[in-house]
């Protein structure tokens, strides 16, 4: 090499001597990077703004939950609940519709854009890879399930007559909460990846998790409602009710929850209903895992 | 020298082609020449090294890991520039630097830091903080290259780095190839220009489907040719050809307003140079004539 452009030539390349990790920082990367991508970091404003309303739309329950406890305290309407923390967890539900826009965004680019044979020449396997998108997911339906949860018991607690009497009487809740989220959390995700896998096209990843979801909900429906006689009012006791995708992780809540199938649930009054409503969600969260680590055993 | 790649007996099928067919390889740490047709198996190879690809028999070692078995290991010494689009499109340059430099293990600031390094270095300082969906083909294989090195790998392995660039475009891709050798990195570098590897490869390697050619440093492959290419511009190539001529030297026009002349040794090519002085012309280019591929299949058929 010339010596006497060497000054020039050599600027900013320095060998790296400093610490190094292994395929576990690889994943903690990954899955950093895909966590700050569905949430909008780094990205243009228009990417922050769905997430950001959705998490201030869920608060918005137990901010008016919290505000009618304090108008009416000292009045005989004092301990109206507007929302339990059981059935706030069914609004989360709606974050369907958030994975439907994320897992898509944070999966697809990457075998369209052909960016994975990129990432399978780091240190990380497939199955790094799917942890890594899965937990992003994860975590953002958690934070964005849980954090109102927290708002709620808080704000309940501040404006009860007595802060630790509300402590004592509500403990329940401080596991039946962050377990009915992390399961709900868990099905989302990795039915969002698993799909998401499968196509390059985010289009089609999102419009297949909600027409997934929603055409088992209204096959279940249709079932249920066929062997129902015509003055029926209450359509309880029909095992149809499994089918449906979309109310299986509530039907897990209901188990944290109540320890049983909840009354106005088809499948209430079905024999075993609550373990079969497991036994769905295991194999769905099976089915979905063993997708995803066929799409990325090898890149490309 | 110690080598960087050991292979042995490496073999790849795909059902009807072989890829590879018992391949023997100890590419010396420096700068390497992968040459071969589309389809000579250099894409295949590179899969083998970077463990995402299981050969069918043979073993190969990356700078002292049995591949086989510590993929992980071995990757974490390479470096793999693709010779497709690979880079996610809506993120800026330094955040995608940056993020390979994390998938290589480092550590957040450390990947930043070294990152914004690397860009200066490729030439892209100022457009860093641009999406890549706005970049030319020349500041993608910049920034593709850029990612390669950013966690200082031992080995990169290039695969047609000069594909789809310019003439401008080209000459810098390959002076950034060149000086990777003068940072430490042993280089691979795929191609199918012969040219390319003469101009910044110590070594050759050469497959034609799927068996090595030849596996030689590029100054004994050079020296073969016995035919240099001589450039002073068209308007004065008809006086030197007339003067070389006029010394004894077989002359002929390449047709593209250079000559080609035929040395025996480097007294010929002193005599070139004497006679280019004594005319006072502008001396463009001497090179030995290596321009195509098919040169050297057909010389070693």
């Amino acid at each position: 090499m010339s010596t006497t452009t060497g000054a020039v030539y050599d600027r900013g390349y320095r060998p790296y001597d400093g610490p190094r990790g292994g395929r576990r920082a690889a994943m903690v990367a990954l899955y950093r990077t895909s966590l700050r991508r569905a949430i909008g970091l780094r990205r243009p404003w228009r990417q922050k703004v769905a997430p950001a309303a959705l998490l201030a739309i869920a608060v918005v329950p137990a901010v008016v939950n919290v505000g009618i406890g304090y108008l009416t305290r000292g009045t005989p309407a004092e301990g109206f609940e507007f929302i339990t923390y059981r059935e706030y967890l069914g609004v989360s539900s709606a974050l369907l519709l958030f994975v439907a826009l994320v897992a898509p965004d944070i999966v697809c680019p990457d075998r369209r854009q052909r960016v994975l044979p990129l990432i399978f020449a780091r240190p990380l396997t497939g199955r790094d890879y799917g942890l890594a998108k899965v937990g992003a997911i994860f975590t953002c339906v958690f934070a964005f399930s849980f954090l109102p949860q927290v708002v709620l018991y808080v704000g309940q607690m501040l404006v009860s007559d007595g802060a630790l009497d509300y402590l004592s009487d509500h403990t329940a809740v401080l596991w039946q909460v962050p377990l009915a989220a992390a399961l709900l959390a868990l099905f989302y995700a990795v039915l969002g990846v698993a799909l998401a896998s499968l196509t390059g096209r985010r289009m089609v990843a999102g419009a297949s998790l909600l027409g997934i979801t929603l055409v088992s909900s209204a096959i279940s429906g249709i079932l249920i409602e066929a062997d129902a006689g015509p003055n029926e009012e209450i359509r309880t006791g029909h095992p149809a009710g499994l089918l449906n995708i979309l109310a299986t992780p509530l039907r897990l809540r209901d188990l944290v929850f109540l320890g049983r199938i909840e009354e106005t649930s088809p499948l209430s009054g079905v024999t075993g209903a609550g373990a079969m409503s497991i036994a769905v969600y295991v194999v769905v969260v099976g089915l979905c895992a063993a997708v995803i680590l066929s799409r990325y055993r090898t890149a490309e | 020298m110690a080598s960087i790649v050991t292979a042995r007996g490496l073999t790849k099928r795909y059902p009807g082609v072989t890829a590879l067919d018992g391949v023997d390889l100890d590419l010396p740490s420096g700068r390497v020449g992968l040459v071969g047709a589309n389809g000579a198996g250099k894409t295949t190879l590179f899969r083998i090294l970077l463990g995402l690809s299981q050969p069918d028999a043979g073993t190969v070692e990356v700078c002292g890991v049995n591949v086989a078995e510590d993929p992980i290991g071995a990757r974490n010494q390479i470096g793999y520039m693709p010779e497709h689009d690979c880079l996610p499109l809506d993120q800026t340059a330094a955040d995608v630097v940056s993020t390979f430099g994390e998938l290589g293990g480092l550590p957040v600031r450390a990947a930043r830091q070294r990152a914004s390094e690397v860009l200066d270095l490729v030439g892209l300082d100022e457009a860093r903080f641009r999406p890549v969906a706005g970049f030319s083909t020349g500041m993608r294989q910049r920034t593709k290259l850029a990612q390669a090195i950013v966690a200082d790998p031992a080995l990169v392995l290039l695969d047609e780095p000069t594909a789809g660039l310019d003439p401008s475009g080209r000459e810098e891709m390959l002076a950034l190839v060149d000086r990777l050798g003068s940072f430490g990195i042993a280089v691979v570098l795929a191609t199918h220009l012969l040219d390319d590897v003469a101009r910044v490869c110590d070594h050759v390697v050469m497959l034609d489907a799927g068996t090595l050619v030849t596996d030689a440093p590029t100054e004994v492959l050079l020296h073969q040719t016995g035919r240099v290419t001589v450039d002073v511009g068209p308007l004065d190539a008809a006086r030197l050809h007339a003067a070389l001529a006029a010394r004894g030297l077989a002359v002929a026009d390449d047709g593209v307003g250079a000559l080609e002349v035929t040395v025996a040794g480097d007294g010929d090519l002193d005599t070139i140079r004497d006679v280019v002085a004594e005319l006072n012309l502008p001396l463009h280019k001497l090179t030995n004539r290596l321009t195509s591929l098919d040169d050297v299949f057909s010389r070693r058929a």
